[in-house]
């Protein structure tokens, strides 16, 4: 017999009050380490989007606000165009090795949005160097073709050759190819020539944005501002984006994370009152201890074991749940926060798994702290007389 | 001088019972010898079980003073009234205090490990077949009969082999043959050499004891 088995036996002695307590810090645990988990893998995961997109900065109409450039990325809509003359200004600028016009359009089919990307296909895959695809590429000067992303092609069973009636006028539309999976919002999308889609959605002559990739990345500042001085303007870079979501996502992570201390704070106050409840019914217990040769510290080194026993079970408990239900937490998540970058947003780190012991081990050093110092000041026959306060 | 295993010398103790000032215990004078068997008797509230605990240092005296084994303990530090209790004295209590979740052999063993003291085996087991509770060292509490579980407190009270054994009613939930059994032990063991005080309300079973110690309202009546 040792202290951690005296402890242990003592614990399994209201088995249900043990459990409950274990439960209440696990649901901490869980809930701690899941978010922390999903902080640092959403910000490897968004950093490697944005790289991933081959895009240095957008050319958007001016009043154009950032987020819109976050839809862009994404496949919003907003409701302004550049012009082919803004496209000739852009491509005249020195240190630009691609600017490649876009135009994109969101239409709905079974009440789900479908975004369209309208594309000149040898500037894209300039861009996008990793797209790889199942069938082929169209042309630029092709009609009726387009390429779609893999995601996109197993969610509605498209197949290479399969023809759509595409656009308000119902215009045959020939699958010509399917993107391999790139694991970023691409895999979501149509594609097709940029000439084929102003057609189809009647926006001839009009581009949503102008994807630019620079030539060197230290240029990128003195080019930016080039570019603003064209009339219709407005350039916003991928660290602006990444920094405009990262302040959508703090708003909706503070709230968060207010839930959590929330949840921590109630979990501490549930495992005090267990602890002082049961060393309360066991304060005669621990006077006859103390009668037949326990310290004060030998009392309240049983105590601390015991409640280190459960938050450390509880952590034990809650890490477990969190590691098997990251990908329930990732879906919570998704919904409840403006963009969600693909891939896997929990990031499993074994530093943070260390956090969260550590952050166990002091709830429960904390927690027992005061019945532990007021059951080792009392003197055995206090202990045996009365119960603690 | 010699002799003397404990004395207590003026020893009184006041206690607030709401506004009302309880003087449990009034300037007691005893001395208790090496190897004696003494009983404490009185009615209750007398005071009997508040000078067990004074003598064995289970709690702090309002004033006067007790030497333990010819050391003073006014003025003890809680680790050196620890110490002492844990070298020099065994506790048995009328409520068995046993822990529901250790076995018969854990309780008797609890003390040793607050001790630091190893467990050794042969003693343990010589314990228990003294106490003829080999058959149960691996029963819990809840299994055992009223004189079983008073008989693991007397082997617990034993463990740390004290000098002396202070022991609360011990026969105070026993039927008559039980206690007539426990205090037999007790007499084997004070024949051991080992000295013993007894609180009870029993006068017959206060007879058997070598020096009977009457106490009324705090003080020592007859001794």
């Amino acid at each position: 017999m040792n202290i951690f088995s005296l402890a242990a036996k003592n614990l399994m002695r209201r088995h249900v009050r043990t459990g409950l307590t274990v439960a209440g810090v696990a649901i901490a645990i869980a809930v701690l380490f899941s978010l922390l988990s999903f902080n640092a893998g959403y910000e490897r995961q968004l950093g490697g989007e944005l790289n991933s997109l081959g895009i240095h900065m957008l050319a958007v109409p001016k009043g154009c606000p950032y987020e819109a450039a976050s839809l862009i990325i994404h496949g919003g809509v907003i409701p302004k165009y550049l012009s082919y003359s803004d496209l000739e200004q852009v491509q005249e600028i020195d240190g630009i090795e691609v600017a490649s016009p876009m135009l994109l359009h969101q239409f709905f089919k079974d009440d789900k949005p479908h975004i369209v990307y309208g594309i000149n296909i040898e500037e894209q895959k300039a861009l996008k160097p990793w797209w790889k695809v199942e069938g082929r590429y169209f042309k630029d000067d092709e009609t009726g073709v387009m390429i779609v992303g893999r995601s996109l092609a197993d969610k509605e069973n498209l197949k290479v050759g399969q023809v759509l009636d595409f656009g308000p006028d119902k215009v045959p539309t020939t699958i010509v190819g399917i993107l391999e999976r790139t694991g970023n919002q691409d895999d979501e999308f149509h594609f097709l020539p940029l000439g084929a889609a102003q057609r189809i959605f009647g926006k001839e002559g009009q581009l949503t944005t102008i994807a630019i990739r620079v030539k060197d990345l230290s240029n990128i500042s003195d080019i930016s501002k080039k570019l603003e001085q064209i009339p219709d303007i407005q350039v916003v870079t991928m660290t602006q984006v990444m920094g405009t979501i990262m302040n959508l996502v703090g708003s909706a992570q503070a709230l968060l994370f207010s839930v959590i201390i929330i949840a921590l704070f109630i979990s501490a106050v549930g495992i005090i009152n267990t602890l002082i409840m049961s060393v309360n019914e066991r304060t005669r217990e621990f006077g006859m201890m103390k009668a037949v040769g326990a310290s004060g510290w030998d009392v309240s080194r049983l105590i601390v074991v015991e409640t280190l026993i459960i938050t450390l079970a509880g952590c034990a408990v809650g890490l477990l749940v969190a590691l098997v239900g990251s990908k329930l937490v990732e879906s919570f998540v998704r919904g409840v926060i403006p963009y969600s970058p693909g891939g896997e947003l929990i990031s499993i780190d074994p530093l943070l798994i260390l956090v969260c012991i550590g952050f166990a081990l002091a709830i429960g050093l904390l927690c027992s702290v005061y019945p532990a110092v007021k059951c080792a000041r009392l003197t055995p026959m206090e202990a045996m007389r009365s119960d603690l306060e | 001088m010699n002799d003397v295993i404990i004395a207590a010398r003026g020893l009184a103790k006041s206690y607030s019972r709401g506004s009302e000032q309880v003087h449990a215990l009034k300037a007691v004078d005893l001395s208790i010898n090496r190897g004696e068997f003494v009983s404490i008797v009185g009615p209750s509230g007398s005071g009997k079980s508040t000078l067990l605990h004074l003598l064995g240092l289970l709690e702090t005296p309002s004033s006067g003073s007790i030497s333990l084994e010819g050391r003073e303990t006014a003025g003890l530090k809680e680790r050196d009234l620890v110490k002492a209790r844990r070298g020099s004295v065994g506790f048995v209590f009328q409520q068995f205090l046993l822990l529901p979740t250790l076995t018969v052999q854990e309780n008797i063993e609890l003390p040793l490990l607050f001790s630091r003291k190893p467990v050794e085996q042969d003693r343990i087991a010589g314990i228990m077949e003294m106490l003829e509770l080999s058959h149960r060292a691996r029963h819990l509490p809840h299994q055992l009969s009223g004189g079983e579980m008073q008989r693991v407190s007397i082997g617990r009270a034993l463990v740390n082999e004290p000098r002396i054994i202070m022991a609360d009613e011990p026969t105070g939930n026993l039927d008559t043959a039980t206690s007539e059994k426990i205090y037999g032990l007790f007499k084997k063991l004070n024949n051991g050499g080992l000295s013993l005080i007894v609180v009870t309300h029993n006068m017959e079973l206060a007879g058997r004891s070598d020096r009977m110690v009457r106490l009324r309202d705090g003080q020592i009546l007859s001794n």
